[in-house]
């Protein structure tokens, strides 16, 4: 018994150090269609600091990254051709559409090229998909809420962009909650699409008729319109749950510091693209029992600790987390 | 009775019309609770969109086919101008104005090198900029969040009896561009160019330069609003411009400014730009999914701007 123990062990261990070896020739491939915002930026930076650094190790030979000009689905589809020509082994697609770069992605399994798509999912059964877990993280918004604001009160939902599945889940999360939390009542509802802008604006025309609100509960990047839209209202200040933004960490800490605000911050890591990349190369390593649908935890700040990372992301940018090799394992063994 | 008849010939009524109505609607919902509020909020909001709304009307008034597309880029790339060269320093809040400015009298001139001396099309050749022109903000803003100097958001947001300082400012530059319009050589020249641009030019107006001069001012009144918004907004993004390709176009038809050139009014924009933001401010308040709201602002839009044309046709 103790034997085989220590055998399947050193199997494992045989295995996996000759993972490193058989990826180092191959290339992957990062096609994404957007580039404009801080969400992306640092998304971009994530990864491409995650892989300099296994091109430099020869974990795998190239790690090169394509950004479409433009948001257009038919742009990056014929992006998508052109990397399954160039010949890359793997692609890690951050798509502009759950389906409609389905007939690209299918030509790129059917040449032996791994898919792994992540943030913007593809929907194609070939492809991995990285999906983070958006509708626990809806249900701890309103869990936090109950914390900050025991005796309840009125909400207001700031929903992202109209359509996704991301949009859906969260909203989901926190439909479940409010069930769980009847001292909650949603009284109001906007479009805030994860941007300051379109969310101080959509808070700004809802505010003038709703009733005294306790608390925001949202989908990040929003967090800082909502309160500023508050602030020109001239109306108290609610619980905003927050979206890892630094201009939102950067708020709750002039709050906290003045009166001893709490709240909570929660959103999708940019530096899952690392964990992405990762995966495609567990993939090509050879790795068959990886699942195509994988679910990755979100990443959250506390009243104690949102203060010692707010000085570690750059102005105007948002908290990330990059995935090391080890770590990219463990996520996917959380999986099987 | 002849006065009020000659007020409902007036082609900006309609535009003020239909943001009292769905004003009235809003608060008739809420049963007159923050009647007040939405005002103020509509008032702050519809700024941006009367000055660039502006500038639109007097590219189109040139006559068919003239329209700036590249406005939501270059208010993008005026935005992160504006905040990097303020730099959170509140002395360089007037620096920074007119850095933006630049930024945007620049994008215009471009705009109109590409139309007149690579004789491309005007919509062409401001969408085709507009492309240059986000590639350039994306570059050097790396889509990152820059914050404006404290006093600069503070004058954005700064009210007297509810009314926004801002939205005073921007009735009396209205007042301006109406002058300007109307009263002066330049507006005559950019009207008479709209209603046929042959015979403005045997008459002697000088084409080129005016057609310049209005695809530049287009372009300035893009960096200024590019300025405000960053202010307005606390911080400069690439997409902070985007829904003013739309709005800048539609305030312009509902404010009653004709599409074929030549005609134009400037109250019909303050009319036009309250209206769209009450009419948002109302489907909000109804608490209707985002879905329906896009779909009933379509059909609004159209309805009002059925209206507004009828009794135009009809003479």
């Amino acid at each position: 018994m103790k034997k085989s123990l220590v055998l399947s062990a050193l199997a494992v261990i045989l295995v996996s150090s000759t993972a490193y070896a058989d990826t180092s020739g191959m290339r992957i491939a990062f096609s994404n269609n957007y580039a404009g915002n801080s969400w992306r930026q640092a998304m971009l930076k994530s990864y491409a600091a995650v892989t300099e650094k296994a091109v430099k190790d020869g974990i795998v030979a190239a790690a090169d990254i394509f950004t479409t000009a433009d948001k257009e689905v038919p742009t990056q589809a014929a992006q998508i051709q052109n990397l399954i020509l160039q010949g890359y082994n793997a692609i890690v697609i951050n798509a502009g559409s759950p389906d409609a770069l389905n007939g690209a992605v299918k030509q790129a399994c059917d040449a032996g090229i791994v898919v792994v798509s992540f943030d913007g999912i593809v929907t194609e059964p070939c492809a991995y998909r990285v999906v983070v877990d958006f509708k626990s993280m809806g249900l701890e918004e309103v869990e936090q809420m109950a914390k900050f604001q025991p005796k309840g009160g009125n909400l207001l939902e700031i929903r992202g962009l109209a359509g996704t599945s991301i949009d859906e889940a969260i909203h989901q999360g926190i439909l479940d909650g409010v069930a769980k939390h009847p001292e909650f009542k949603i009284v109001g509802s906007v479009t805030g699409d994860w941007d300051q802008t379109t969310a101080q604006k959509a808070v700004a025309t809802i505010l003038p008729s709703l009733p005294d609100v306790v608390g925001i509960v949202d989908q990040g990047g929003d967090g800082y319109g909502a309160a500023q839209a508050f602030a020109a209202a001239g109306k108290p200040r609610p619980t905003i749950i927050m979206g890892n933004r630094q201009d939102e960490l950067q708020w709750w800490k002039e709050q906290k510091a003045k009166d001893g605000y709490q709240t909570w911050s929660a959103s999708i890591a940019p530096g899952v693209s690392s964990l992405a990349f990762w995966v495609a190369q567990q993939v090509l390593d050879g790795r068959t029992d990886i699942p195509h649908d994988l679910l990755v935890p979100y990443l959250a700040f506390t009243q104690d600790d949102f203060e010692t990372v707010l000085p570690t992301i750059e102005t105007g940018s948002v908290a990330s987390h990059e995935y090391t090799q080890e770590e990219s394992l463990a996520a996917i063994k959380a999986n099987m | 009775m002849t006065r009020l008849g000659r007020l409902l010939e007036k082609p900006w009524i309609w535009s003020f019309a239909g943001a009292l109505l769905v004003w009235l609607a809003a608060i008739a919902f809420t049963r007159g609770y923050g009647a007040g509020g939405m005002v103020t909020a509509a008032l702050s909001l519809a700024v941006f969109t009367v000055i660039v709304g502006i500038g639109q009307m007097f590219v189109i008034t040139l006559g068919p086919g003239n329209v700036d597309l590249s406005l939501p880029a270059s208010i993008g790339l005026a935005s992160a101008v504006a905040m990097k060269v303020m730099g959170g320093n509140d002395a360089m809040v007037v620096v920074g104005l007119l850095a933006a400015l630049g930024s945007g009298f620049l994008v215009g001139s471009f705009n109109y090198f590409l139309i007149r001396a690579l004789r491309i099309p005007p919509i062409i050749a401001t969408l085709s900029a507009s492309f240059i022109i986000q590639s350039v903000d994306i570059s050097y803003g790396r889509g990152l969040q820059i914050k404006p100097p404290p006093g600069f958001a503070d004058f954005t947001n700064l009210q007297v009896l509810g009314i926004p300082v801002l939205a005073i400012l921007t009735v009396l530059f209205a007042l301006g561009a109406a002058v300007l319009l109307q009263r002066t050589i330049y507006g005559r020249q950019v009207l008479a160019i709209g209603q046929n641009i042959r015979a403005a030019g045997l008459a002697g107006v000088p084409v080129g330069r005016v057609r310049y001069l209005t695809y530049a001012l287009c372009g300035t009144l893009g960096g200024l609003t590019g300025a405000l918004l960053a202010g307005y907004f606390r911080g400069a993004n690439v997409d902070i411009g985007n829904e003013y390709l739309l709005t800048s176009i539609a305030v312009v038809v509902i404010g009653g400014t004709s599409v074929a050139g030549g005609k134009a009014n400037v109250p019909g924009i303050w009319g036009a730009a309250l209206f769209l933001v009450l009419l948002l401010t109302m489907l909000n308040t109804f608490g209707v999914s985002a879905g329906v709201r896009l779909l009933l602002t379509g059909l609004i839009i159209v309805g009002v701007i059925t209206a507004a044309g009828g009794p135009k046709s009809a003479r």
